[in-house]
């Protein structure tokens, strides 16, 4: 208790060495020159906090979760000092019509000028009706919210492209927030949890040069997002070599070698872990023996899934049966061969019947 | 019986041609390689790379691959009247008939071709245009995968597949289409080459198909 009553307490005092290595660490990430860090501080300290709408829908808060119960105090509290969180459901204090009016006050008083972070995604099936906070939709909401924000940043898989409650069969119809917002530019911040690094460095960005940064084809910065996880791992030379775990437990597992074939998904995700890391101790999944499961990409638990497998099952329409690729290939390619084979068989049967049937023969005579 | 030989293939089609074969081979290989790696270097600091190898031979595969389909490009568009698009698609009322022609020759309904063509059967060509156009969903979708970083792949990638495991998953479903097209493309030559004796599979290395001179 007295845990949650600290981490959510909004007046953190961040002593001075603390926060200085917070804002060099997003630097870091951010790729910008050291030259830039006092930049950076001035921005975080400046008087005028950019007010902050944090929106929660579709979710398991464990994006919050992350942010500010992590081993990243530093940073934790950061953005909590460098913003003004004026609407945030898990950590405020106000609720209820209080809470309610507060984020109407900042609607109002700082149109155009507050930036909306939005985690979970957006039911949209039966208008809807899926996702109500105080009697509004979540549709709703982000309808009214999302004009008047300078800008969004969608935080996690299920505000950026829908998450888990996106999967097949979606039942509730949820989308991320880039497929429902236009005019407002929108960040996306993947990940189940996002390492609250790439977060900070976005809003540190957008503090410092008053812009978003720049992102790739999905809408992801490009200074956490811009490169393949296969292609700065550190079981990579073990990839090259072709030294492979087979299975968890097994020799190779235990000796530390690449995780390809038990269904790591570095070689198609686009992330900063292997450099970024997690948690403050300097791990990530690969680095203490479990392949990644590519959750920045989007419909990750439709097109990564199964985990433990290097591709996606085939289902056959109809069918429904599920089946591995090669299996599907291989029993096509025998269906295939059984019709060459048939063909070949009748046109010989006739032959055999009719003698040959060969045409320069035939003209000849 | 007078047989007159007749020039059907140019030296690039032929150069197309056979590019496919050794690119298609290599690929196969590497590719299924690629997908289960099967050697286990369990011996460290060998410096053999088996994957890597395997990898680069699938990338030089990759180009010369596309260079073969940019080849075939050049001459749907402008190479000779067997070569062109326009006689290889049942858009015409007379490759209309070709093709059902050929359909109800491959089903034994009837034996002879009335009308013998130079070029390909608008059956056949059909499949090679359906080919063509896999063979550039399967450039796409490696070049994709090769250069991740690349915005210009990118753009292409994310259009058409979504993520990367999507298009390594369709990049591997394609390969199985080659797989099973060059089985069955196997099968039909041989059993055209029975049928007809004009000498179809040496035009491929020759360029020429030989043809019953009409008696007047
Ligand atoms: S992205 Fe993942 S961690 Fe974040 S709210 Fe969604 S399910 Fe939870
Ligand atoms: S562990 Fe995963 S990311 Fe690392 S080299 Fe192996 S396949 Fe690539």
């Amino acid at each position: 208790m007295t845990d949650t009553a600290q981490s959510t307490d909004l007046k953190l005092q961040v002593d001075r060495r603390g926060f200085l290595k917070g804002c060099t660490m997003v630097a870091a990430a951010l790729g910008i020159s050291e030259a830039m860090i006092p930049k950076l501080v001035e921005a975080a300290t400046s008087a005028q906090r950019p007010p902050v709408i944090w929106l929660h829908f579709q979710e398991c808060t464990g994006c919050t979760e992350s942010l500010l119960r992590a081993s990243h105090p530093d940073i934790g509290r950061l953005i909590l000092d460098i913003i003004s969180l004026d609407y945030h459901e898990t950590v405020m204090a106000a609720a209820g019509h209080q809470a309610e009016k507060s984020l109407h006050d900042t609607l109002d008083k700082y149109a155009g000028k507050f930036l909306c972070v939005v985690e979970g995604a957006i039911p949209t099936k039966d208008k809807g009706i899926y996702c109500k906070i105080a009697g509004r939709t979540a549709v709703d909401i982000l309808a009214e919210v999302a004009p008047k924000a300078a800008a969004i940043i969608a935080i996690g898989s299920c505000a950026t492209y829908g998450g888990i409650q996106a999967a097949e069969p979606n039942p509730t119809g949820a989308k991320g927030v880039q497929d429902l917002v236009s005019g407002t530019p929108v960040i996306n911040i993947p990940g189940c949890p996002p390492n609250p690094i790439s977060f900070m460095g976005t809003v540190l960005h957008y503090l410092t040069f008053n812009r978003l940064p720049v992102t790739d084809n999905l809408g992801r910065p490009l200074f956490a997002y811009g490169r393949r996880i296969h292609d700065h791992c550190e079981r990579r030379a073990h990839f090259d070599e072709g030294r492979f775990a087979e299975e968890f437990g097994d020799f190779g597992h235990r000796n530390g070698y690449c995780l390809y074939k038990v269904g790591c998904k570095g070689p198609e995700t686009f992330s900063n872990c292997p450099s970024a890391r997690f948690n403050d101790v300097d791990v990530w999944p690969v680095s203490v023996g479990h392949g990644c499961i590519g959750c920045t990409e989007p419909n990750f638990w439709d097109t990564m899934t199964p985990f433990y497998e290097r591709l996606p099952n085939v289902k056959i329409p109809g069918i429904g049966t599920v089946t591995d690729i090669d299996s599907a290939g291989k029993t096509i390619l025998g269906v295939a061969a059984a019709a060459v084979g048939i063909h070949a068989a009748i046109g010989i049967g006739k032959k055999v019947i009719k003698g040959c049937g060969c045409k320069n023969e035939t003209k000849e005579s | 019986m007078i047989y007159e030989e007749k020039h059907v293939w140019s030296i690039l089609l032929r150069l197309y041609h056979w590019s496919l074969v050794i690119a298609l081979i290599a690929l196969t290989v590497t590719g299924f390689y690629i997908n289960a790696p099967w050697t286990q270097t369990t011996l460290e600091g060998t410096g053999l790379y088996p994957v890597q190898t395997m990898r680069n031979i699938h990338g030089l595969a990759g180009y010369l691959f596309t260079a073969a389909i940019l080849a075939r490009l050049f001459l749907l568009l402008f190479g000779n009247r067997q070569e062109r698009i326009m006689s290889m698609l049942p858009l015409t009322r007379r490759n209309f008939r070709n093709m059902i022609n050929a359909v109800r020759a491959y089903l034994y309904m009837h034996d002879d071709y009335t009308e013998v063509r130079l070029g390909h059967n608008i059956l056949a060509g059909t499949s090679y245009i359906l080919t063509f156009i896999i063979a550039l969903f399967q450039i796409t979708s490696g070049f994709y995968l090769r250069l991740p970083e690349n915005t210009f792949w990118q753009n292409w990638g994310v259009t058409f597949f979504g993520n990367q495991q999507y298009a390594r998953f369709i990049h591997h479903l394609l390969m199985w289409y080659f797989i099973i097209f060059t089985v069955v493309h196997l099968y039909l030559v041989i059993w055209n080459e029975l049928k007809h004796r004009d000498g179809l599979i040496s035009s491929i290395l020759s360029g020429n198909k030989f043809r019953l001179r009409k008696l007047k």
